[in-house]
């Protein structure tokens, strides 16, 4: 229990901040930490195969992608932020915290017990390969999506057109 | 079923209030990319913890994965539109995308 609420604390701060350190390298890499204790949360929860994704995926491939971002669009005059929302962030997050744990513990609670629900149909592959074949379909939908979009955000153009 | 589901649902509300306070208070365009992740993060957890309070964290692994998917899909287009914005404004401001300005 301890170390669930240490890595879920670990986790809004490292998150935290991502937003409030001004260099984006240093942002991305914070967003990075992030995702391996959200990973190593879903370890714990039992969840193995999106701890695997989380980390392979988000903290790996997603990191990259920013870095590349942030390397190619490095330029000497930076974004001026805004201060004050920044000042004013702490005061803001604790009002919020105060008023989501009371909700959370107070409010959720009232509620009747959830009904168990359908319990586990089967192994992880069993679920994923057979019962949700067509998110499957979707997803190779999405990546074709994805790479034809990246194709036509860098085509260049030719001298004819 | 496991008692600490409202502590997850918790921090799952924290990181989506750090999510849209990045949106709504950043100029930034990467700032506010991150903004989005952390969001999704969110919603990741809150989906994994809804497997867990359900007994069938099988689903919500497969729910879970496809969500990732779509979310990589979605970084890959927008740092293109990013970096497409980038060489045509010369900033990563957002302030200066006014030509669509009415």
């Amino acid at each position: 229990m301890i170390l669930q609420i240490f890595l879920l604390a670990g986790l809004v701060a490292l998150t935290i901040l991502a937003i409030l350190l001004r260099d984006l390298l240093k942002a991305a890499i914070s967003l990075a930490l992030a995702s391996i204790f959200l990973a190593m949360i879903f370890f714990r929860m039992n969840a193995p195969y999106v701890g695997v994704f989380e980390i392979s995926v988000v903290a790996g491939l997603i990191t990259v992608l920013f870095i590349t971002t942030i390397a190619l669009t490095r330029s000497p005059a930076d974004v001026k932020e805004n201060k004050l929302p920044l000042i004013i962030f702490p005061v803001f997050f604790a009002l919020f915290i105060v008023i989501d744990f009371i909700v959370m513990k107070n409010l959720l609670s009232q509620f009747p017990p959830l009904p168990a629900g359908t319990p586990n149909s089967g192994t992880f592959g069993q679920v994923f390969w057979n019962e949700r074949t067509f998110d499957l379909v979707g997803q190779i939908g999405v990546i074709f999506a994805g790479v034809f979009a990246v194709l036509a955000l860098f085509r260049t153009r030719d001298k004819n057109e | 079923m496991n008692s600490t589901w409202f502590l997850y649902l918790g921090f799952s509300a924290a990181l989506l209030f750090v999510g849209i306070y990045c949106l709504l208070t950043m100029k930034n365009l990467i700032k506010l990319f991150i903004g989005i992740e952390i969001i999704a993060k969110a919603i990741s957890l809150a989906l994994v913890t809804s497997g867990l309070v359900r007994t069938n964290i099988a689903l919500a692994q497969a729910l879970t994965i496809t969500f990732i998917v779509v979310e990589v899909s979605m970084v890959a287009v927008a740092l293109a539109i990013i970096i497409n914005v980038y060489r045509h404004t010369g900033s990563l401001d957002i302030g200066k995308l006014t030509k669509l300005k009415g």
